[in-house]
């Protein structure tokens, strides 16, 4: 409150008794001092200068001094806004309803603003104003519009919100501005939705707690709606997470029921009036904050996007003082240890596979998942429950489908996913998040729904030659409704896929060429020592060897082709054909002999062949004794057949003949064997 | 939303991954031992670099996409 002459603040104890549900003396005391600490309460009032952050130090007065004070500061806001009248635009708020929802570690302030015109001049901005103190742990701010009269409500459109500077207003407010979609006419009225929270604006009180006690928190704000329009009529309700309230300022019209506290209705009241209030409650909700989280998202081509998520966590409530009795915590959890918190829920998106959930000790495998087509369900308990001031820092990753978050349109590919944590009740003080694109992505661009900090780097992953383009967004005071899809556009060429089988196959060729280079080299050191002589001399003797065997094979080959002519004369009775093949074997066996005659040539000159070349010699002279015999038996089966004698016939005179066929053949067969083994 | 927006997904279906790698990994192989058995029976003048060369790139294109696949069906999206 702004005292208008040097006056020293009443004293508490009529405070004291003012307050409700009766505390112990001492903490009501405490609590007085902490909210009085540690700014001054003597301030002279600046004409045209409100200190608003005396303000916010002074606690909160009983309701006759309130009354008294109040007919005093009215007329002094009533002559500051009359003259500060010709500043501001001539809007006028109706009504205002503001919920504030504390049920939660971060606080939600919701206000329904009616605005109407009394003014000539169209308008098209509305002003919002915070003090600073609270502005600074603003972490999401938000106004709706709902288009349509009276109960029907039309599409709701979100307004844009830019931080202002405004000239001439007092100091310690931090503005917003807020553009309406259509200008508001003389006498025109439209309704806002706005949204605003603030994390960290619940202290603890006391700030240390043992293990046995629940945790207590104080809000401060103002009952009044602080603008710098006149308000014609508002209310204030509270909801708190539990009906246990320690302490709350009462001023008139305060009701309380159960869990909520309502404040109002207030009529008439000037701009930039302020009242500030103090409730002291028991809050064990889970005070889960993450100092810095890093998502790293990873973007593969051949099917898969990896998300992993590191967290620093630290219990932000009361710290916990004295010792931790795990026996105690175990047998009555709800009793001793109230306010820690044993396990978190994280919602991942559907079809999310592989999920992980380790620290730097390893694998934590106190977690469950369950999943159906509308998200997967992960809970994860940390290794020991959260007490206010321990910490605790774990990895999450998970990988998931392609196609559900991977989009092309107009030659640009993107990526559509949710920017902020899954776990809903973690407010992260530093976020980072980090998109990771596959090697050859060019023309990068984000766009995200809220203001980000951003820049690119680069990561050295598998298989890369320069390495990634990464793309780095960075948020402060991040909450359950950051968690919207933002967008990251980048170009990408199909055939750059390829490089990666590329580079193993590369890989792969440079060992098969190292191997055949290893085989060529001549890597001896002597060239002319009597033993690389003979070396040589074999190579080539081996060399001879193998085209023999070759040529033999084919005689065999040939061979098998004037057998099978003679079965098709057995089944065809073709005589011609039979005889042609014949024709085309006997020139085909004496180019084989003379291909056979200079290997043979040499095999006989060179000294190292020596042990071998009788075996060859001895195969030679074989294979061309089965010839003749094999020339015999077809000529002698022709002629039968020209002769068209019987079957019998033919049998007989070529039976002595297939004998000595089938016994050469075997052994040109079993000498073949022996060379090779050679 | 004038623009069409069509998802993006692997060039190859996911779940035949496991069996590409093992085959491809197979046929790999394979050329590979003939690769190793042309070198170990040929001798030094019968050896034709050509036959070597192509052997060689055969079995590495299928090693390459085999061993590819076979890190893509493990977990390792490169």
């Amino acid at each position: 409150m702004i005292t208008t002459n040097q006056k020293t603040l009443p004293s508490f104890t009529p405070l004291v008794s003012s307050l409700s549900l009766s505390p112990e003396g001492d903490l009501a005391a405490k609590l007085n001092l902490f909210l009085a600490h540690p700014h001054t309460t003597n301030t002279k009032l600046k004409p045209k200068c409100l200190n608003f952050q005396a303000l916010t130090s002074i606690s909160s007065y009983s309701y006759p001094q309130v009354k008294k004070m109040g007919i005093r500061f009215d007329l002094f806001l009533l002559s500051v806004a009359i003259l500060w009248a010709p500043v501001l635009s001539d809007l006028v708020l109706s009504k205002v309803d503001r919920r504030i929802d504390l049920t939660s570690q971060s606080v939600r302030v919701t206000s329904t603003l009616k605005v109407e015109n009394a003014g000539t001049n169209p308008v098209s901005e509305v002003l919002l104003a915070f003090p600073d103190h609270h502005a600074k742990n603003l972490a999401y701010l938000t106004a709706i519009t709902n288009e349509g009269k009276g109960k029907t409500k039309g599409s709701t459109v979100s307004l844009p919100v830019e931080v202002v500077h405004p000239k001439g207003m007092p100091p310690a407010l931090t503005w917003y501005s807020l553009s309406l979609l259509k200008e508001l006419g003389k006498g025109e009225s439209v309704t806002l939705d706005v949204v605003a929270i603030f994390t960290h604006t619940l202290r603890p009180f006391p700030e240390e707690i043992t293990q046995a006690e629940t945790q207590l928190v104080v809000f401060q704000d103002s009952a009044f709606y602080i603008s710098p329009y006149v308000v014609k009529v508002q209310s204030l309700s509270v909801k708190l997470p539990e009906p246990k309230v320690e302490s709350y300022t009462k001023l008139e019209n305060t009701k309380i029921s159960g869990s909520e506290i309502k404040y109002g209705p207030y009529e008439n009241l000037p701009s930039f009036s302020y009242t500030p209030i103090a409730i002291h409650f028991e809050s064990n909700k889970p005070f889960a904050v993450a100092q810095e989280l890093v998502r790293e998202i990873e973007i593969s081509h051949w099917g898969n996007v990896q998300v992993t998520e590191h967290y620093n966590l630290i219990h932000g409530g009361a710290q916990s003082k004295g010792e931790f009795s795990r026996l105690d915590y175990q047998a009555r959890p709800h009793v001793r240890g109230a306010s820690a918190f044993r396990n978190l829920v994280a919602k991942l998106p559907p079809r999310a596979h592989s999920v992980y959930y380790r620290d730097e000790i390893g694998n934590i495998s106190t977690s469950h998942l369950w999943g159906d087509s509308k998200k997967t369900q992960l809970e994860i308990e940390p290794r020991y429950p959260m007490f206010g001031g321990w910490r605790t820092s774990f990895t999450i990753g998970y990988g998931l489908p392609l196609q559900d978050f991977l989009f092309q349109s107009e030659g640009k590919r993107f990526l559509n996913i949710s920017f902020g944590c899954p776990m809903n009740e973690v407010v992260i003080d530093n976020l980072i998040v980090k998109v990771v694109l596959p090697e050859g992505s060019g023309d990068i661009s984000v766009s995200v729904p809220f203001p980000v900090k951003q820049w690119q780097e680069a990561k050295l992953s598998h298989l890369d030659l320069v390495g990634r383009p990464v793309v780095v967004l960075e948020k402060t005071n991040v909450v359950q409704e950051h968690d919207q899809h933002f967008q990251v556009h980048y170009k990408f060429n199909n055939l750059s896929l390829l490089r990666e089988p590329l580079m193993l196959i590369s890989g792969f060729f440079f060992l098969f060429v190292t191997c055949i280079i290893y085989m060529h080299a001549d890597l001896t050191i002597s060239k002319s020592s009597a033993s690389y002589v003979a070396k040589l001399q074999w190579d080539e003797v081996q060399a001879a060897i193998q085209q023999v065997q070759n040529i033999i094979n084919r005689c065999l080959t040939i061979h098998d082709k004037l057998e099978a002519s003679l079965r098709d004369l057995s089944r065809t009775g073709d005589v011609q054909a039979c005889k042609a093949a014949r024709k085309a074997a006997d020139s085909y066996l004496k180019e084989l002999s003379k291909e056979l005659k200079p290997l043979l040539a040499f095999l006989q000159s060179s000294p190292q062949a020596a042990q071998i070349l009788p075996k060859v010699e001895d195969l030679i002279a074989k294979e061309r004794e089965l010839q003749e015999r094999l020339m015999l038996k077809h000529s002698t089966v022709v002629d039968c057949y020209e002769k068209k004698l019987g079957g019998r016939e033919i049998e007989n005179r070529v039976s002595s003949i297939q004998q000595k066929v089938t016994a050469l053949r075997q052994e040109v067969d079993d000498l073949l064997e022996i060379i090779d083994e050679i | 939303m004038a623009p069409s927006v069509k998802p993006i997904s692997s060039p190859v279906p996911d779940a035949w991954y496991p069996t590409l790698a093992l085959f491809m990994l197979a046929i790999g192989l394979m050329v590979t031992a003939s690769f190793f058995i042309y070198e170990a029976t040929s001798s030094r003048r019968n050896r034709s670099l050509a036959k070597e060369l192509t052997t060689g790139a055969v079995a590495s294109v299928f090693l390459g996409f085999g061993s590819l696949f076979l890190l893509i069906a493990s977990g390792v999206y490169v």
